[in-house]
């Protein structure tokens, strides 16, 4: 009977501990691999006239989605946070593609340059906004 | 000589109105801050959203703030995934905006560097529901930059947002803390 309780007791103690790492360390700790992330392949200018035509359902194709989006960079800049941000033009002047760059990345880029970017897509306000970037 | 007048009247109507429309000034941002805290207990439970749109204009005061619900981080991943998921349902509501109106824009000098107090009321949408808000903040001028802060404090229950814990190991109320340099 002794061991039962004592058996009981440790798995309990294993339970409540794996549960603890699970939901404190390892969730906090877990990194998303987006350079290896399968990705949808989709040039600038479509993602942005995808949202502008029809942004309900662009938000079901590609809201929270990782994507490899080919574009024009149009502009390059510091966000208010310090993160790196580079945006890719789009035929319409008033929005584009902004996307902010993983910290980890150091790739320089220039306004110009035709460039892949590769990172979650967040929705649509001015711009389609994607975030932890890579420049593939 | 009546349509010489009329001419007249008309041009000079027409350069009011454009000296007017140049005088405004419309002030941008797509990288400001909006800093979200709900801790209830004793896990924090905060995130930040680095990519708030938001503009205002210097003459009529009305302002617009609009987040990406998808867009606010967590330290925590479990914890985004939840908010996304099981209380914000974002894939269903992406965005959260305030519409509305700094009501004191007339006091504001923005060729003149300071710190002003402003107050703003408009419609917050969260979840879908909007809810008339009036708040405090504060507009900085620095070498003609404004900088707008302010923090209030919502109900979450008043947005239709339901789940467990809330009330719990997270707060019935959520501070919103803005920060949006232009």
């Amino acid at each position: 009977m002794k061991r039962i309780i004592l058996s009981a007791l440790v798995l309990i103690l294993i339970i409540a501990a794996s549960g603890y790492y699970y939901v404190f360390i390892y969730s906090k700790n877990r990194k998303f691999d987006m350079e290896h992330a399968e990705s949808m392949n989709i040039k600038a200018d479509e993602l942005v006239k995808a949202f502008q035509e029809n942004e309900a359902n662009a938000n079901k194709l590609y809201l929270d989605k990782v994507l490899l989006i080919t574009g024009v960079v149009g502009a390059t800049a510091k966000t208010q946070a310090g993160e790196n941000s580079v945006t890719l033009s789009s035929s319409d002047p008033f929005s584009g593609v902004m996307a902010t760059l993983d910290s980890t990345v150091t790739s320089q880029v220039n306004v110009g340059d035709t460039i892949e970017i590769k990172g979650f897509c967040k929705g649509f306000l001015s711009d389609v906004v994607i975030t932890n970037a890579l420049i593939q | 000589m009546k349509t010489t007048a009329l001419s007249l009247l008309s041009t000079l109507l027409l350069c009011a109105l454009t000296i007017t429309t140049n005088a405004q000034k419309v002030y941008a941002t797509k990288t400001g801050q909006v800093f979200f805290n709900a801790t209830g207990g004793i896990e924090k439970i905060a995130a930040v959203n680095n990519q708030t749109d938001s503009k205002f204009v210097d003459q009529t005061g009305q302002i617009i703030f609009a987040v990406l619900v998808k867009g606010f981080k967590f330290e925590n991943q479990l914890m985004e995934d939840h908010f996304n998921e099981n209380y914000m349902e974002s894939s269903k509501f992406p965005k959260a905006d305030f519409k509305g109106y700094i009501t004191n824009v007339k006091e504001i000098n923005f060729s003149k560097d300071g710190s002003y107090p402003i107050t703003v009321d408009g419609d917050l949408t969260i979840h879908g529901v909007a809810k008339k808000v009036s708040t405090k903040g504060t507009l900085k001028i620095e070498k003609g930059q404004p900088q707008i802060e302010g923090e209030f404090v919502i109900k979450i229950k008043d947005y239709g947002i339901t789940g467990l814990y809330i009330g719990d190991k997270i707060a019935a109320d959520a501070s919103i803390t803005i920060n949006c340099k232009y």
